[in-house]
C-alpha cells in the first residue's frame, strides 16, 4: 500500500506543497528573478561594479533580517532593532574618537543589553512585543537624535581597521556581507542543532505546547531579543565600515522595513515558527535589489518605501498558512 | 420509531464509493453506505481508520477524490462547511470548536446558516430574537444554560451541550430530514453526564438521522441500531447492534481479540519514603487542605465531578498553577518556587488534557516533540545530534506501533491516539522519570491506542514512576489505582487503598456528588 503514489494530491495538499517549496528554494528564486531583471534592463549594472554595491547595502539589511528573523521565530516581533542599529553605530562612532579600539566590543555588548532589556520587558511584563518595541523604538531614535546632537558623528581615529571590512573583500564582496553571511550559518546551525535553538522554535509554534514541555520560554524570549540587539549592533558596525561616520538621518537610518522585508521574502513566518537564516541571505539581497530594480522598472526612488511595504504585504499573502494547525485526522 | 419532519422514504444521506488520499496515504478507500430517517447509527473504528476523515466529508471541509453523495435523493457537493449545514447537516465535534470569547447564545446563532437570515433584520442583529432562540435549542435539549454567558465560563459538560444546542439548530433551515453528527460527545464527559447526553441522542431521532461515535463500544451498544465499523480506510462492517457482542466488535475494528490482563494492586512498604507527598495543599477557589501521598511504582487515581478541583490539583503539583499553601515533598525534600521547568528536572512528567494545545508542538515531527524535554543521548549539552534523535523516536515508534511510522511526519498530522503515544514516550524516555501526573491519558481514544497507552502506564509504575492518574470513568480508576482518592468542591471526600479495600463505582459516586 505504501508504494502506491497517489495520483491526484488535493488542493490543500498541493498548496502545503506549494508553501514548503517556497520555504527551501522560493528567496533563490526571487533573487534570481530580480537579479536577471536588473541584468537585462541596466546593462551598465554588471559592468559598473553592481555586484559590489547590491553586496555592500545587503550586509547592513541582512544583519538587520537576521535578528528580525530570530525574534519572529519565537512569535514575537522587534521593531525596535533597526533604532538600535543606528543608535550603536553614532555611539561606536564617539566611542572610537573617544576610548579607541575595544569600542567595537564594548558598543556590542552595549546594544546586546538594549536588547535584552527589550526581551525581559517582554518576558516579565506580558506586554505584547509589539506594543513594547514600538514604545523602545521611539526611545532609541531618540536617544540616537540625542547623543548626537542630531547632526553626523565622523569618525576621526582608530576607524582603520573597521573601514578594512568594507574596504577588503573577496571577488568584489565587501567582508561586511560576508560577515553578515557568517552570521546567517551561525544562526541556521544554532537553530538547527542547539536545544536553545530548537525550543525558540517551538515556542513560535505552540508557546503553550512549549512551556508545558518544561521549556524556559521566557529566558528564551530574552534570548533571542538579545541576539537581535547584537546583531542590529553588528549591523551599526558596517555602517561605521562603508560610511566613516553615522547620523540619524543618514546611511542606515531606514532599516525597519527592509529588515523586515528581507525577513519575510527569506521566507521565514509572521506568524513565527518558521524560519531559515540561510534563507534571509537572499531575502536581503533581493531587497538590497529594489533600489536598483525599481529605478530599472522607472518607479521613482522616493517610491522605495512603497515597494517594500508591497514586498511585505504580498509575501505574507502568498506564504501565510491560514489554516493555524493542518490537523488529517 | 418517531416519525421524521417531512420524510419521504428516501434516505438521508447516502455515500457510494467516497474515497480520499492524503499524499501516498489513503485515509477513506471505497466507503458507501446510506441512512434513513430516525435511524440512530453507531461509527467505530481505531484512531486513524479513516471516520474523522469521512465526517469532515460529510462536513465538506474536504471534498472526496472520488465517490457521491446524496441527500435526501438528490446528489450534493460540498464545497465548504455552509453547503453541508445548509444541506441539513449538523455535527458536534470530538474536540471543541466553540469561540470561547462569545456567548452562548452567538455560539449558536453562528452556526444557523440560513437561519441566520432570521436573526438579522436588514442586516442588524436581533438580540432578543438570538437569545430567545438560543434558549428554545437548549430547553429542548435539556439544558438550563443562560444564553447569555461566555462559553469560555462555562465547564466541559456545558461547552458540550452547547454544542448539541449548535448543531441542533444548525439544521432549521433544511429541506427533507436532516443528519446529526455526533464525533466522540461523550468522550470528555464524566459517567453520570454521559447518561443525560444518551437521553439526548434519543430524541435527536426526530431531528432525522443520528450518526454517533464514540469509542466506548458499550455506549454504542445501547444508543445505537446498527453499526458501521471502519478499519484502514475500509468500511468493514455494517451490522445490526442485536447481531453483534462487544468482543466481536473490537475484534472487528483492531483486527485481533484484546489483550486485557488482570489487575493487581501493589501496597506499600511503610518503611520507604513516599516518591511525592501532598501536605495540606491550597489554591483558593480550585482545592483546599489536599494531603496524600504517592509511593514509587503505585498508582494513585482521583476521580471526582467537574468543578471537583482535580485537574487543578494536577496541575499545580506540576507546577502550571500557582499553590496558595500547604507543601509539597519530593522524595522526602521539600519543593519551593514550584515552576514547570523545576518540576521537569525533579524528574515529574504531566500529560495535559489538552492535547493539542498543551500536550504537542504540532508543527514539530514526532522525533522532535518525542525528544524535546528529555533528549537522552539526541543531545550532548546544547547540542543536538540528529542522527541519535532519530534512533530514539524510531525505537519508540515500534515499541508503541505508532502509525504510520514515520518519525519526520509533523506530528500535528497524526491521529489523537497516535499523538498520545507519542506523549506519553516524550515523557517515559527520561531515566529519571519519578512522578507521572496524567490528566484524561484516553481521551477521545480508540480501544487499540488506550490499550498500548495503558500498558505504557504500567510500565512507567513497574520501572519505579509514581503515577497519579485523572481517570475518564470510575472503571479505568478501579482498574488502574493502587489508591482511589475521591474529590469534591475542592477536598478529598475519602480515600481507598484498593489492596485492602474493594469499593464499588457506586461507593465512589456517592462521595463524588
Amino acid at each position: 500500500m505504501t508504494a502506491a503514489v497517489s495520483k491526484s494530491p488535493a488542493g490543500g495538499n498541493l498548496k502545503a506543497k506549494l508553501a514548503k517549496a517556497w520555504q527551501s528554494v522560493g528567496p533563490l528564486v526571487v533573487f534570481l528573478a530580480m537579479f536577471a531583471l536588473v541584468a537585462i534592463m541596466t546593462p551598465t549594472f554588471l559592468a559598473n561594479g553592481g555586484v559590489t554595491i547590491v553586496a555592500s547595502s545587503a550586509a547592513s539589511v541582512l544583519l538587520v533580517a537576521l535578528g528580525q528573523s530570530l525574534v519572529l521565530n519565537i512569535g514575537s516581533i522587534d521593531l525596535s532593532n533597526a533604532s538600535i542599529t543606528i543608535l550603536g553605530a553614532i555611539l561606536l562612532a564617539m566611542s572610537l574618537n573617544s576610548i579607541g579600539a575595544v569600542a567595537p566590543l564594548i558598543i556590542l555588548l552595549v546594544v546586546s543589553i538594549f536588547g535584552a532589556v527589550n526581551g525581559l520587558l517582554i518576558a516579565f511584563t506580558q506586554v505584547p512585543s509589539f506594543a513594547l518595541t514600538l514604545g523602545t523604538f521611539g526611545i532609541f531614535q531618540s536617544a540616537a537624535l540625542v547623543v548626537s546632537g542630531a547632526t553626523t558623528v565622523y569618525v576621526k581615529q582608530n576607524g582603520e581597521g573597521i573601514k578594512s571590512l568594507y574596504q577588503s573583500g573577496i571577488g568584489g564582496i565587501p567582508m561586511t556581507f560576508a560577515l553578515g553571511v557568517i552570521a546567517a550559518v551561525l544562526a541556521w546551525w544554532f537553530l538547527r542543532f542547539t536545544r536553545p535553538g530548537l525550543a525558540m522554535t517551538a515556542i513560535g509554534k505552540n508557546e503553550s505546547g512549549a512551556i508545558f514541555s518544561g521549556i524556559r520560554t521566557r529566558w528564551l524570549k530574552v534570548l533571542a531579543f538579545t541576539m537581535s540587539g547584537f546583531l542590529a549592533g553588528l549591523a551599526g558596525l558596517t555602517i561605521i565600515a562603508q560610511a566613516g561616520s553615522a547620523s540619524p538621518m543618514g546611511l542606515g537610518s531606514d532599516l525597519l522595513l527592509p529588515g523586515i522585508a528581507a525577513a519575510i521574502v527569506g521566507g521565514t513566518s509572521i506568524s513565527g515558527g518558521v524560519t531559515n537564516p540561510l534563507n534571509v541571505v537572499f531575502g536581503a539581497l533581493s531587497v538590497a535589489l529594489v533600489p536598483i530594480a525599481s529605478a530599472a522598472v522607472g518607479v521613482p526612488s522616493q517610491a522605495q518605501s512603497l515597494v517594500y511595504g508591497l514586498v511585505i504585504i504580498v509575501t505574507v499573502a502568498l506564504t501565510l498558512s491560514r489554516s493555524s494547525n493542518s490537523i488529517v485526522k | 420509531m418517531t416519525p421524521a419532519k417531512k420524510s419521504n422514504g428516501l434516505p438521508v444521506i447516502a455515500l457510494t464509493n467516497i474515497e480520499k488520499s492524503f499524499g501516498t496515504n489513503k485515509a477513506v478507500k471505497g466507503v458507501s453506505f446510506s441512512l434513513n430517517p430516525g435511524e440512530v447509527v453507531g461509527l467505530i473504528g481505531e484512531n486513524g481508520a479513516g471516520k474523522s476523515t469521512l465526517l469532515k466529508i460529510l462536513t465538506g471541509m474536504y471534498q472526496p477524490d472520488a465517490g457521491s453523495i446524496e441527500v435526501n435523493g438528490k446528489t450534493v457537493k460540498f464545497r465548504n462547511p455552509r453547503d453541508s449545514i445548509a444541506a441539513g447537516i449538523g455535527v458536534v465535534h470530538q474536540e471543541q470548536s466553540l469561540f470561547t470569547n462569545l456567548t452562548v447564545a452567538e455560539n449558536i446563532a453562528m452556526n444557523s446558516g440560513k437561519g441566520s437570515s432570521a436573526s438579522t433584520k436588514f442586516g442588524i442583529y436581533r438580540w432578543n430574537k438570538i437569545y430567545q432562540d438560543a434558549k428554545t435549542t437548549l430547553e429542548a435539549i435539556g439544558s438550563k444554560l443562560d444564553p447569555k454567558t461566555v462559553v469560555n465560563q462555562l465547564g466541559f459538560v456545558d461547552r458540550q451541550m452547547v454544542e448539541i444546542a449548535r448543531a441542533v439548530s444548525a439544521d432549521a433551515g433544511a429541506d427533507g430530514s436532516s443528519l446529526v453528527i455526533l464525533d466522540e460527545p461523550t468522550s470528555v464527559l464524566e459517567k453520570h453526564e454521559t447518561e443525560v447526553l444518551e437521553k439526548e441522542i434519543r430524541k435527536l431521532k426526530n431531528f432525522g438521522a443520528v450518526i454517533f461515535v464514540s469509542h466506548r463500544l458499550d455506549e454504542i451498544m445501547r444508543n445505537c441500531e446498527r453499526i458501521l465499523v471502519m478499519r484502514d480506510g475500509e468500511l468493514v462492517a455494517d451490522l445490526k447492534t442485536t447481531e453483534v457482542n462487544e468482543k466481536q466488535l473490537f475484534k472487528l475494528m483492531i483486527g485481533h481479540d484484546s489483550r486485557a490482563e488482570a489487575s493487581t494492586h501493589k501496597s506499600i512498604d511503610p518503611k520507604e519514603t513516599a516518591a511525592i507527598e501532598v501536605k495540606a495543599l491550597t489554591r483558593k477557589g480550585k482545592f483546599s487542605n489536599v494531603s496524600f501521598s504517592v509511593h514509587s511504582g503505585r498508582l494513585t487515581a482521583i476521580v471526582g465531578a467537574t468543578g471537583s478541583g482535580r485537574e487543578e490539583l494536577a496541575r499545580a503539583l506540576f507546577g502550571a498553577e500557582k499553590i496558595d499553601s500547604g507543601s509539597v515533598l519530593l522524595a522526602g525534600k521539600q519543593i519551593k518556587s514550584w515552576r514547570i521547568p523545576r518540576a521537569v528536572k525533579s524528574g515529574i512528567g504531566y500529560v495535559p488534557s489538552e492535547r493539542k494545545v498543551e500536550g504537542i508542538i504540532g508543527g514539530f515531527t514526532a522525533s522532535e516533540n518525542l525528544t524535546l524535554t528529555h533528549p537522552g543521548k539526541s543531545a550532548i549539552g546544547p547540542f543536538l545530534i540528529p542522527r541519535a534523535r532519530k534512533k530514539i523516536a524510531q525505537d519508540w515508534f515500534n515499541a508503541l506501533d505508532v502509525r504510520p511510522n514515520d518519525i519526520s511526519q509533523e506530528l500535528g498530522r497524526f491521529s489523537g491516539g497516535n499523538q498520545q503515544k507519542v506523549v506519553m514516550a516524550k515523557w517515559l524516555n527520561s531515566p529519571e522519570l519519578r512522578v507521572l501526573i496524567l490528566d484524561h491519558p484516553l481521551r477521545g481514544l480508540d480501544p487499540g491506542a488506550a490499550e498500548t497507552v495503558n500498558a505504557q502506564i504500567k510500565r512507567a509504575c513497574k520501572d519505579g514512576a509514581a503515577v497519579i492518574l485523572l481517570a475518564d470513568t470510575l472503571e479505568e480508576a478501579l482498574e488502574m489505582g493502587d489508591q482511589v482518592l475521591v474529590m469534591r468542591d475542592g477536598e478529598v471526600t475519602s480515600s481507598y487503598d484498593l489492596a485492602k479495600q474493594n469499593p464499588s463505582t457506586l461507593d465512589l459516586l456517592e462521595r463524588m456528588v
